[in-house]
């Protein structure tokens, strides 16, 4: 147990770049995710399009090639990131396909009438989103949006192995110098769980707040 | 399906699938040019000149073997389990062509399956396991493997943990730079810059200890580390100096700091504690020494890149752990 205590400092800060890491790349998601989705279910059908290229093409790309994309080949093409950049814009860009699917999944459960109503009342598009179609959409889409945040968290952990110093990277060092493997990485899995947890506490209260009682 | 447009959409999801297929393929082209590190680099060629190496080495006294519960373990098994890579230039590297493992530490496993069992098929010899720094102990504490072959290198921590034969190789680190870089001339230099090195060695603890104002950035890979110095993420990188030499001989636009590396390495055979294995590979390693046939495996791996003959081979149990 002396390697966690010894190096609690150390490992913290890796706790702080995960923590980092997954804010970003959740919130950046968050707003790519919900541009797209309304592309996606927008009238233009130009921007439909480009929606479902976008999800098709970030969906399906494991993120550990985007991140090796991003950081070892875009210089070739000239254009160097930094490392945590390139980190948390790859947790981002993967994450916001997911985003814009439960966004889109919650819209579509919102029964058409909903909408109708609301067109025929005069509301324009935008209008009709904002005021009738998200706010009774976002109840479905809170699990979804749990879920995509807790896939960002546990897939920060892929940037350690394109050199971000985030928990796991710090855990492979410590492990490095001690050859305390299976504690290290115990200590790294309390913390990815009780974050995952957390956020599914946080994500539960919000859906029962948010629930119509009836 | 959207609720607030309508239409066929059959069609138009072919159509983007195909989209982000050729998307996926142009950006797949940018990323792999001419000069980009090869993970099949330099390091021996598998073939008959190589088998003979190993098949030319001595083969233990059926009473030895008998003697060792491990080995005679083992020999029944008719192969040795191997923990260990297949991407590390030099050391242990798949020939893409044959499939078969070549490099030093492969070779040394090879010698030492053929040893116990006698068998000459070089490529039947071992099984290998990919092992990292994260599973070797744990591996060999399970007994899924039989023997880690992964320039290992010995510390009285690790040695409280697995039992080490060895050492069977002493190197040290060296510092790779990109061509042209006049301003890091030694080790510290390295303070306050960046340095890459692999996650899976001890070079980071190396480079903390001679530089302890240096940046340093883990990368999983070797071939990802000498990407980070030809792009200028990392300023130097830092590695055992034989893999160094290996990759600068297929990378010309790096260079490795000339002189001495300027920390020793030992590297032993990972081997389960509690068992006759160290006593029995200690044996082996001695005779292959005696016999000249280190040296010669040496120069068929190691000695492509490092000028001159090979080295005396470090004394057996010359080490703290081993």
């Amino acid at each position: 147990m002396h390697v966690i205590t010894d190096n609690l400092g150390f490992l913290l800060q890796g706790v702080l770049v995960t923590l980092e890491l997954t804010v970003l790349g959740y919130v950046g998601a968050l707003v790519l995710g919900t541009l797209m989705a309304v592309f996606r279910v927008g009238p233009i059908p130009p921007l439909r399009v480009l929606g479902t290229v976008y999800v098709e093409f970030f969906r399906n790309i494991p993120l550990l090639s985007l991140l090796v994309l991003v950081i070892f080949g875009l210089p070739d093409a000239g254009v160097t990131i930094g490392l945590f950049a390139s980190g948390a814009i790859c947790l981002a860009l993967s994450a916001s396909a997911f985003v814009c699917e439960a966004m889109r999944g919650g819209i579509n459960s919102v029964s058409v009438g909903q909408a109708e109503a609301a067109r025929a009342i005069g509301l324009s598009f935008t209008q009709v989103l904002r005021f009738v179609i998200l706010p009774q959409a976002f109840r479905t889409m809170v699990q979804p949006l749990v879920n995509v945040f807790i896939g960002v968290l546990l897939s920060s952990a892929l940037a350690a192995a394109v050199g971000v110093p985030e928990l796991t990277n710090r855990t492979e060092q410590l492990n490095l110098q001690y050859a305390e493997a299976v504690v290290c990485f115990v200590f790294a899995g309390v913390v990815y769980l009780a974050v995952a947890l957390a956020a599914g506490a946080v994500g539960g209260r919000l859906e029962h707040r948010m629930a119509i009682r009836r | 399906m959207p609720l607030l447009v309508s239409g066929p959409r059959r069609r138009r999801t072919t159509v983007a699938a195909g989209l982000a297929a050729a998307t996926l393929l142009t950006l797949s082209a940018c990323g792999s040019s001419d000069d980009a590190p090869s993970l099949n680099g330099a390091g021996a060629k598998a073939g008959s000149a190589y088998d003979k190496i190993i098949t030319s080495a001595p083969v233990a006294d059926s009473s030895d073997v008998d003697a060792s519960t491990w080995a005679s373990a083992i020999k029944k098994q008719g192969y040795l389990k191997v923990g260990g890579t297949d991407s590390g230039p030099l050391f242990s590297i798949k020939d893409l062509d044959t499939g078969e493992l070549t490099g030093f530490d492969a070779g040394l496993s090879q010698m030492l399956a053929h040893y116990i069992t006698g068998k000459t098929d070089v490529k039947a010899l071992t099984k290998l396991t990919i092992t990292s720094v994260d599973t070797r102990e744990t591996l060999l504490q399970n007994k899924t493997v039989d023997a880690v072959f992964a320039t290992y290198s010995i510390t009285p921590e690790r040695a409280q943990k697995v039992a080490f034969a060895g050492p069977y190789y002493q190197s040290g680190d060296a510092i790779m730079v990109k061509k042209g870089n006049d301003e890091i001339k030694g080790v510290a230099d390295l303070n306050g810059k960046t340095v890459a090195t692999e996650s899976n060695s001890t070079a980071a603890l190396a480079v903390k200890k001679y530089a302890p104002k240096a940046k340093i950035l883990l990368f999983k890979e070797d071939a990802q580390c000498v990407a980070a110095v030809q792009q200028g993420r990392a300023d130097a990188y830092v590695l055992d100096q034989g893999i160094l030499l290996g990759d600068a001989q297929s990378n010309n636009s790096v260079t490795v700091l000339g002189g001495d590396p300027f920390t020793v390495d030992p590297y032993g055979i990972g081997l389960t504690k509690g068992t006759d294995a160290k006593a029995f590979v200690n044996g082996f390693l001695k005779k292959i020494y005696a016999s000249g046939d280190w040296a010669k495996l040496y120069k068929a791996t190691i000695g492509t890149v490092v000028k001159g003959d090979a080295p005396a081979p470090p004394e057996i149990g010359s080490v703290p752990g081993s």
